[in-house]
């Protein structure tokens, strides 16, 4: 089933965002003198094609060579999440979308209806599952004619909610609703594996089942009560209660969602 | 007593009072009021996706609607009750609002069209009806019911 690599796809659009926000600064240890990038543009015509690109690679990784003065300084610098969530932060894309007067609302709508597609027909699925509605229509049914849906409905709420991530990146990051948003995602999707590769396998032997085995009626119920909780963990990720700015905090808050407050914060 | 008169009254009813002054009241019955609205998507999208043939499409028109009826029903009172509730704490601004009364107008039209036009298509005998009126009735149906949602997402827009 096609579905099963769809679950790849919040990584993929992960690795498109760092290629689209590629560092505008180099860190300290990448920082180059001149006359070391000068000595490499002079050795590469002697290499490889393929260590040519790597060495471009690098080379613009690099760039631009001010960076060498301030490098030290650099906050945005280093290789840790947060560092790249920043540099996401300011980089044109995302402040063009944060701050266009539609764009962010557009995405939102696309995402809030693509809500619908998704989340609806996945709980109708889970509802037959639980025998609570369509007992009389084989779930091998229900799911070749509702699962494709929701799999067009998840893509466009990955893209969608990428985009939305994408428009604030830091503050969403360090968001406590969207952490558990994240985690809750990547437990669904673990069920949706462990229904597929477990008791689906034996579908043939009770399709027609008005009452559904256990197993089936645990992963319907693993799968609503997931679903419900991200669904109300991602409408509360626009509430600021427990953003970083907000101190004092209590430690747990500040732990969970990475916050460093200052001493006058305290 | 005017219509702004009648939202004005809305907006200094005890209820809308309490909601306004608590903190986590207006986004929790949000949140159920967003829960809400993927339940009724899903059983909309079932019922239309079926008519336009795109879903279950061994099962009689009519028995997929029969099935999805209560949780349309349910969901549907579940947003107007958590919907009512989000209006009674902010009706002076819904009142001036394009996007409310953009939504409430795709929602009578909405309600109006499932409960009438809809219900009647869904229920008829499908071998004397042309299978084109069933496509065009789901895609009246997505586009009105895809107005109340989006038109409710930017109440939130400023």
């Amino acid at each position: 089933m096609q579905g099963r690599w769809i679950g790849l796809l919040p990584a993929f659009v992960l690795v498109l965002f760092y290629l689209v926000t590629a560092p505008a600064k180099a860190p300290a240890h990448m920082a180059q003198k001149s006359h070391e990038v000068g000595r490499q543009i002079h050795l590469i015509s002697s290499e490889s094609a393929s260590v040519q690109w790597a060495r471009l690679a690098t080379l613009r990784n690099a760039a631009p060579l001010t960076a060498t003065v301030e490098a030290g300084g650099d906050e945005a610098a280093g290789g840790s999440l947060l560092n790249f969530f920043r540099r996401m932060a300011d980089s044109s894309w995302s402040v063009g979308l944060h701050e266009s007067r539609y764009a962010y609302d557009l995405i939102e709508s696309v995402h809030v209806w693509a809500l619908c597609l998704f989340f609806g027909l996945a709980v109708m699925f889970d509802l037959r599952l639980l025998g609570w509605t369509m007992r009389s229509v084989p779930v091998s049914e229900v799911a070749r004619r509702l699962l494709p849906w929701t799999v067009v409905g998840f893509v466009v709420m990955v893209i969608s909610g990428a985009l939305l991530f994408s428009a604030i990146p830091l503050r969403s990051y360090q968001n406590i609703f969207f952490r558990a948003k994240m985690i809750m995602l990547t437990l669904a999707g673990l069920n949706v594996w462990i229904f597929h590769s477990g008791i689906y396998r034996r579908v043939a032997t009770w399709d027609v089942n008005s009452v559904t085995p256990k197993a089936a009626r645990v992963a319907g119920a693993l799968s609503l009560v997931l679903w419900v909780a991200i669904v109300l963990s991602g409408r509360m990720i626009a509430y600021n209660w427990f953003d970083c700015d907000r101190q004092p905090q209590p430690a747990i808050i500040n732990f969970l969602t990475s916050c460093v407050p200052t001493e006058s914060e305290r | 007593m005017s219509l702004l008169g009648f939202f004005q009254w809305c907006e200094q009813s005890g209820i809308g009072e309490a909601i306004r002054k608590s903190a986590w009241l207006f986004p929790l019955i949000e949140a159920i009021h967003l829960l809400g609205l993927g339940l009724i998507g899903g059983a909309v999208l079932v019922v239309d996706l079926r008519l336009l043939g795109l879903g279950l499409r061994r099962q009689s028109v009519a028995q997929v609607a029969r099935d999805a009826q209560p949780w349309l029903l349910g969901s549907l009172m579940l947003m107007i009750a958590t919907g009512g509730l989000l209006f009674l704490s902010e009706a002076i601004k819904c009142y001036y609002h394009t996007a409310f009364w953009l939504k409430m107008t795709s929602l009578f039209l909405a309600l109006v069209f499932t409960f009438t036009v809809q219900r009647k298509v869904t229920m008829a005998d499908q071998t004397r009806l042309r299978p084109l009126w069933g496509k065009v009735v789901a895609l009246v149906s997505v586009l009105l019911w895809s107005g109340v949602g989006i038109g409710g997402r930017w109440i939130g827009f400023s």
